[in-house]
């Protein structure tokens, strides 16, 4: 069985707000004092393909980033994580490409990879939190569809998933080849990288695919080019001051407590 | 008011939920404060069984209903749907087809934009036209910063943070209904086997006026059953951080954050956590925040209206039993 | 009488003594081999260079192992010890003195040295060890401290070595009674006997039961020569050739270096991995369990005891004379002390080490075995793998924090040693001065007390990372060199030749395991580096306080490196009133609970250790606990915090304590 999975290196979610700046050329956080990790969500994506060929055995998988230089560093963590082969499709773009310019990118490079049982994506990525590739991705490659998933197994038509709901949860069929993306969940939290593997990561090769390869014509892609573009960014004002319940005894403090809680209900 | 359709000014509300609740509200007002401003009409298309009188509450606020009577259920047959929504699409050629939150909202815009040669974006807070274009104003680098996202491609198909938005008055005019019947158009290749719903009473977070949300400083599962007794007494809703979900204590659905649930009640009671930018987005739009934590230092309590730095083992049982004697 | 003359005959009442020769080899053959068996074992572990520096070694013998300067450390113990020690000693001299006269013909035990030594001493040194013996068994039966181990194995050489003492000297009274010997008086205890006897018994009875005894008494003690080598009594042996064999440099380089080109297994889970001396160290163990009763985990209540991993170990080592694969079989997890939860409970705090009266490494070995289950394994704890991979990604263990390298400095005029490279010192904040909010008001006084002294200083700011401390002590050796090698190139870059830190465990990393990672600088804790400047005359502390001070120790500084007294000298200039000890102070002091990567996790609070540590202070009447370090300012705040009740009493950093004292003088 192939399993691919889709990668994406993002900003540090945890970065301080301090070291947090934006850009203005490029209208996108400014990555100077940053760090750059793989998206939570992705390896996730990756825990859930490894635990799916961990079941199933012999499986090879792929993972696959359209990212820059540095996005290396999250392939070579997926490669000590156990993934078998990496796959970067080099950005040297000016800009960073919407959703469904880089579902066509990853597509004409799956294309040019094979086929896959299954693909994998993040639910979102936690910089612009979009949440579309994956869909824009089965759109692309014209496959089916199955979004918010936190687990997979194998069966004879394909695969038996499980998809996170508003309120609960729910269990589908779905044919081999479908895109899926990786939601969180307390079973699928990425694995530890034993020593050995990371230090045999970092003999592997990494697959560099460029937009030449794939017949993409870079000057075609641009920030008007894209179906979306950002036009403002900014760090929003906000910090309300916050009124510390004081009082002589906890039981004087909890009463105020309990005084606040309905005052507010009352007014519903 | 342009009476002219199928100019690009028309403005589709697909309204998945099958109640007139506040997130059509909400959804039907985004439409109406964009369709007012291209100057199309505002024409709701709705999903699944609607009663009459919810449908009654759309034809007062919208130029034309579509009512698309289905056999199949929402999350079951999202290919007919689809095919449903790019015929709507094309006959209409809307400037811009609106959904509220929910996963399947989620799941069908981009791929609704897809099929049309559009684009699409989610989690609006805001929208705007500027140079005839759709703007869209979320938050992005969790919560960290804003952005305003630009849809350059005609229809723009937009998720919205429907309870964000104000409520629209009635037309002078009612709308016209129209009922389609939607075929199974495509196979499904995606098959529905079994459908779970978490245990909750009482109505979904999103619909919550009262939140008790736990995180990670609870420690484990058991003083969860606590806060519940202290939610019952106030007829809250109860949620949680992601660490508390992760660790398994409680349901991923009670998950309020950037990639769980964004939550608007009027009184949002953080215990035992600490606000971190993530889960923060989730409650941005929440009236008031409480928290109750040790650490004075805690980032939620930037954000709280008012707080108590306690342990909240010497907070909740107390405060449970004020609450119940303040009641009577 | 003539006291010249004085001597007595040898072999009294006793014929055919050639059964005593013939009994002699075999007994010495078994106590070769017993001892052979164990060179044998300690000869499959890893080589390990610890026979140099002679001199110092001996010294070490002459402290620890003649002196006893640590088994003195506890009085009760330290006193029966020695008497023991001493008496069996003098015993075993006398013995051979008899040999030498009486076989080698050297007709030495007569005259003065006869009624001094062999008699007198001999005889006062034997009831000493009597009482000891006694004393012993009183603790073993009565006091029963809380981490003894009670084996039938300690009861039965206490009971022999009472039988041989006993019977010792009831053959030297019945010989004196029955010989009517002049120089009786010599030997007071023997004579006490005599005069008993001689009311009881008729001299024939007394020379039947002289021999009868005489016989038994022998036999004992052959037997007991025997079977010592097999048991913890060979540790008068084994604890010498451990003392001998120490770690001559600071506990705090006690840790080894992988060599990750070379290894074929990072980390250990067998028993032939260990170096040599870390199987001599199973071997020399007394079982004494000071290591565990002075462990803070094992005290707070939970599974970890050093001593417990010792002697499990050494029960592995001993199975495997019988197996040939046992020196390779996996040894994590085959015991509750070798459990994975009890070795991710090690603060690293050394207090065993310190502790131990024989040498012993307990706390490396816990963090080797944590390699193996980090490195090979990639298992551990929830919020250790959190810590990591944040200083994976981050460079620094506190997932999860909102600060930036340089928000500390907010509002402080202080330079990035990009913006002046001539800076004379590098002011290392470290992640727990600057990335934790109660650390930032610490690491800003010190730089309000360097700028007053008027160094020329600069941070590194963005620039640093981990030391990887935390990383090195919770098994993960890999990302340790990485971070060193980093910082090392950072430092180079910058020609820093000057380091000065308040974190004490970046303070030891820097100091003791950098420079075999490349590093080449000269580095001081702020203390080392604050008394010097006192001592120049660059520190004007014009007023004191009069707050009632005590200092905590980190155990990264008083044990880990041997420093204790810099931080007292300064903390005397900043108030009016006497410092007051603590009772575990100095390299006895007790862990604040953070290290090893413990202040990362969340424990239940009734097994914290800063709880325990909250409690003695709060023994005291102290008003401020002064620190020397983030970690033990953050843990035992929150110890102190959780215990104080209605108390004022507040933790206060050494700078903080130090700029109250130079700023009031404005
Ligand atoms: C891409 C991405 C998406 C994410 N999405 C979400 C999301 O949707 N929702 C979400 O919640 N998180 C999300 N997170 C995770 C988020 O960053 C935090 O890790 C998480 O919210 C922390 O949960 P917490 O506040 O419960 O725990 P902590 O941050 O550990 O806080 C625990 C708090 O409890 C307090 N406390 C401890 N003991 C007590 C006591 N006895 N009494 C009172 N108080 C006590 C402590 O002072 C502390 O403030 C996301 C992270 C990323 C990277
Ligand atoms: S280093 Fe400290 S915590 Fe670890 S075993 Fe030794 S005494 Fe116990
Ligand atoms: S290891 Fe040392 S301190 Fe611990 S029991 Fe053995 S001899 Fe005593």
């Amino acid at each position: 069985m192939k399993l691919l999975v889709c990668i994406k290196q993002i900003l540090d979610p945890e970065i301080p707000v301090r070291d947090f700046s934006i850009d203005r050329e490029k209208l996108e956080a400014d990555s100077a004092n940053a760090n750059q990790v793989t998206n939570i969500f992705c390896e996730n994506a990756l825990e859930t393909a490894l635990q799916l060929r961990d079941s199933v055995g012999e499986s090879s998988i792929t993972v696959i980033c359209f990212g820059r230089e540095s996005a290396e560093d999250s392939l070579r963590k997926a490669l000590a994580m156990k993934a078998d082969e990496a796959c970067l499709v080099m950005n040297d773009l000016n800009h960073t490409p919407d959703s469904a310019t880089t579902a066509h990118v990853l597509a004409s490079a799956i294309e040019s990879l094979g086929s896959f049982d299954l693909i994998f994506t993040g639910r979102e990525s936690g910089d612009w939190g979009n949440g579309q590739t994956g869909a824009y991705l089965a759109e692309e490659l014209k496959v089916p569809y199955l979004p918010f998933v936190d687990d997979i197994k194998q069966t004879d038509k394909g695969f038996e998933v499980r998809r996170q709901t508003e309120s609960g949860w729910e269990r589908y069929g779905i044919p081999a080849s479908s895109v899926v993306t990786i939601t969180n969940s307390d079973h699928n939290l990425p694995r530890i990288p034993k020593t050995r593997d990371i230090m045999m990561s970092h003999r592997k090769t990494i697959t560099r695919v460029s937009f030449e390869d794939l017949k993409i014509r870079k000057d075609e892609l641009n920030p008007q080019s894209d179906s979306v573009r950002p036009v403002k960014l900014f760090v929003p004002e906000k910090e309300s001051a916050c009124e510390f319940i004081e009082g002589e005894n906890l039981n004087a403090k909890i009463d105020q407590l309990a005084d606040k809680i309905m005052e507010i209900r009352s007014t519903l | 008011m342009s009476e002219t359709s199928g100019n690009g000014s028309d403005i589709l509300c697909v309204l998945s939920s099958n109640e007139w609740d506040r997130s059509a509200e909400g959804l039907v007002g985004a439409g109406r404060l964009l369709s007012d401003k291209t100057g199309g009409k505002l024409i709701a298309v709705t999903l699944g069984e609607w009663q009459d009188s919810a449908l009654k509450q759309l034809g007062a606020r919208c130029h034309q209903v579509r009512v698309g009577q289905t056999q199949v259920s929402v999350s079951g047959g999202i290919e007919s749907m689809l095919d449903y929504l790019v015929k709507l699409a094309e006959e209409i050629q809307p400037a811009s087809i609106l959904f509220g939150n929910g996963t399947v909202e989620e799941e069908i815009s981009p791929r609704l934009a897809f099929r049309l040669g559009g684009s699409s974006i989610g989690d609006a807070q805001a929208l705007t036209i500027s140079n005839n274009r759709i703007q869209v104003t979320r938050s992005v680098y969790g919560g960290k910063a804003t952005a305003v996202m630009e849809l350059q491609k005609s229809p723009a198909v937009v998720w919205i943070r429907s309870r964000a938005f104000p409520p629209a008055g009635p037309l002078p005019q009612s709308g016209s209904f129209e009922t389609t019947v939607i075929q199974e158009t495509s196979p499904e290749s995606i098959e529905l086997l079994q459908h779970h719903e978490d245990a909750s009473e009482g109505v979904s977070l999103e619909e919550a006026t009262m939140i008790v949300s736990g995180g990670r400083g609870l420690g484990g599962p058991e003083p969860f059953e606590d806060l519940k007794a202290l939610a019952a007494t106030i007829g809250a809703e109860m949620a949680a951080s992601r660490a508390a979900c992760d660790a398994g204590w409680v349901p991923h659905s009670w998950q309020v954050g950037q990639t769980g649930k964004k939550v608007t009640p009027e009184l949002y009671l953080a215990v035992a956590m600490s606000g971190s930018s993530q889960h923060m987005m989730g409650i941005t739009d929440a009236r008031n925040i409480a928290a109750v934590n040790t650490d004075p230092d805690a980032p939620i309590f930037k954000h709280c209206r008012f707080g108590i730095v306690e342990d909240y083992r010497n907070v909740i049982g107390p405060l449970t039993e004020k609450l119940k004697s303040r009641k009577k | 009488m003539n006291p010249s003359d004085a001597t007595r005959e040898v072999l009294w009442n006793i014929s055919n003594s050639w059964i005593m020769y013939a009994l002699l080899l075999p007994t010495l053959l078994i106590a070769g081999n017993g001892i052979l068996l164990r060179i044998k074992r300690w000869k499959k572990g890893r080589p390990v260079d610890r026979l140099d520096r002679p001199l110092e070694r001996l010294q070490n013998v002459w402290r620890h192992a003649v002196l006893q300067r640590r088994t003195m450390r506890n009085r009760y113990a330290g006193i029966f010890h020695a008497f023991i020690f001493w008496g069996f000693i003098t015993l075993t001299l006398a013995t051979t003195v008899v040999f030498l006269h009486h076989d080698f013909g050297w007709q030495i035990m007569q005259g003065r040295f006869y009624l001094y030594f062999q008699s007198l001493f001999v005889d006062l040194l034997g009831l000493l060890a009597l009482i000891g013996v006694g004393m012993a068994a009183w603790r073993r039966a009565f006091l029963q401290p809380r981490f003894l181990v009670q084996s039938s194995e300690a009861t039965w050489i206490l009971v022999l070595a009472f039988i041989i003492l006993g019977t010792g000297f009831l053959l030297e009274g019945w010989r004196i009674a029955a010989t009517d010997d002049p120089w009786g008086n010599w030997s007071p205890v023997g004579s006490l006997i005599a005069t008993f006897s001689i009311h009881w018994m008729s001299v024939e009875t007394m020379q039947f039961f002289h021999w009868g005894v005489w016989w038994f008494h022998l036999l004992l003690v052959f037997g007991f020569i025997a079977w010592a080598p097999y048991t913890k009594m060979l540790h008068p042996l084994t604890a010498t050739l451990n003392i001998y064999a120490a770690n001559l440099k600071p506990i705090g380089a006690s840790l080894k270096t992988i060599d990750f080109e070379s290894e074929e297994s990072f980390g250990i889970n067998r028993l032939d991995h260990f170096t040599w001396k870390d199987l001599m160290d199973l071997d020399a163990c007394t079982e004494c369990g000071r290591c565990t009763a002075v462990c803070p985990a094992a005290t707070a209540g939970k599974s970890l005891s050093p001593r417990d991993i010792i002697l499990d170990l050494r029960e592995k080592s001993r199975i495997s004379n019988k197996r040939e694969t046992t020196f390779s079989d996996p040894i994590i997890g085959t015991a509750p002390s070798l459990s994975t939860e009890s070795l991710w409970q090690c603060t690293s705090c050394a207090a065993c080490v310190e502790s131990c009266p024989v040498s012993i490494e307990q706390f490396p070995k816990i963090i080797d075995m944590r390699r193996f289950q980090v490195m090979e394994e990639a298992v551990f704890p929830e919020p250790m793998q959190q810590a990591l991979a944040s200083i994976e990604s981050r460079g620094h263990p506190f997932s999860g924090s909102r600060f930036s390298r340089l928000d500390w400095t907010e509002g402080l005029n202080i330079p990035e040693i990009k913006d002046r490279p001539d800076a004379e010192v590098l002011v290392w904040t470290g992640c727990g001065g600057s990335l934790v909010e109660r650390n930032q008001k610490s690491s800003r006084a010190l730089t309000k007390i360097l700028d007053r002294a008027g160094i020329s200083y600069a941070i590194l700011g963005r620039e640093e990372k981990c030391t990887g401390d935390p990383a090195r002590r919770m098994g993960n050796e890999f990302l340790f060199q990485e971070l060193a090698k980093q910082n090392i190139q950072t430092f180079e870059k910058y020609k820093v030749k000057t380091v000065v830190t308040s974190c004490a465990h970046c303070f030891n990393t820097f100091r003791n395991e950098y420079p075999e990672q490349g590093g080449q600088f000269e580095v001081f804790h702020h203390s080392e580096y604050l008394k010097r400047l006192l001592d120049q005359g660059k520190l004007p502390m014009k007023s004191s306080s009069d707050r009632k001070i005590t200092l905590h120790d980190p155990c990264y500084l008083s044990r880990h490196n041997h420093m204790t007294e810099d931080a007292r000298s300064l903390l005397q200039q900043t108030s009016s009133q006497p410092l007051i000890e603590l009772e575990r102070n100095r390299q006895n002091s007790f862990c604040c609970g953070g290290g090893g990567g413990l202040s990362f996790t969340e424990e239940p609070s009734e097994q914290r250790v800063n709880r325990q540590r909250a409690d003695e202070i709060l023994k005291t009447d102290v008003d401020t606990v002064a620190v020397a370090c983030p970690f033990c300012t953050t843990m035992l705040e929150d110890g102190i915090n959780a215990c104080k009740g209605s108390r004022d009493i507040k933790v206060k950093e050494l700078s903080e304590l130090i700029l109250e004292s130079l700023e009031t003088e404005e």
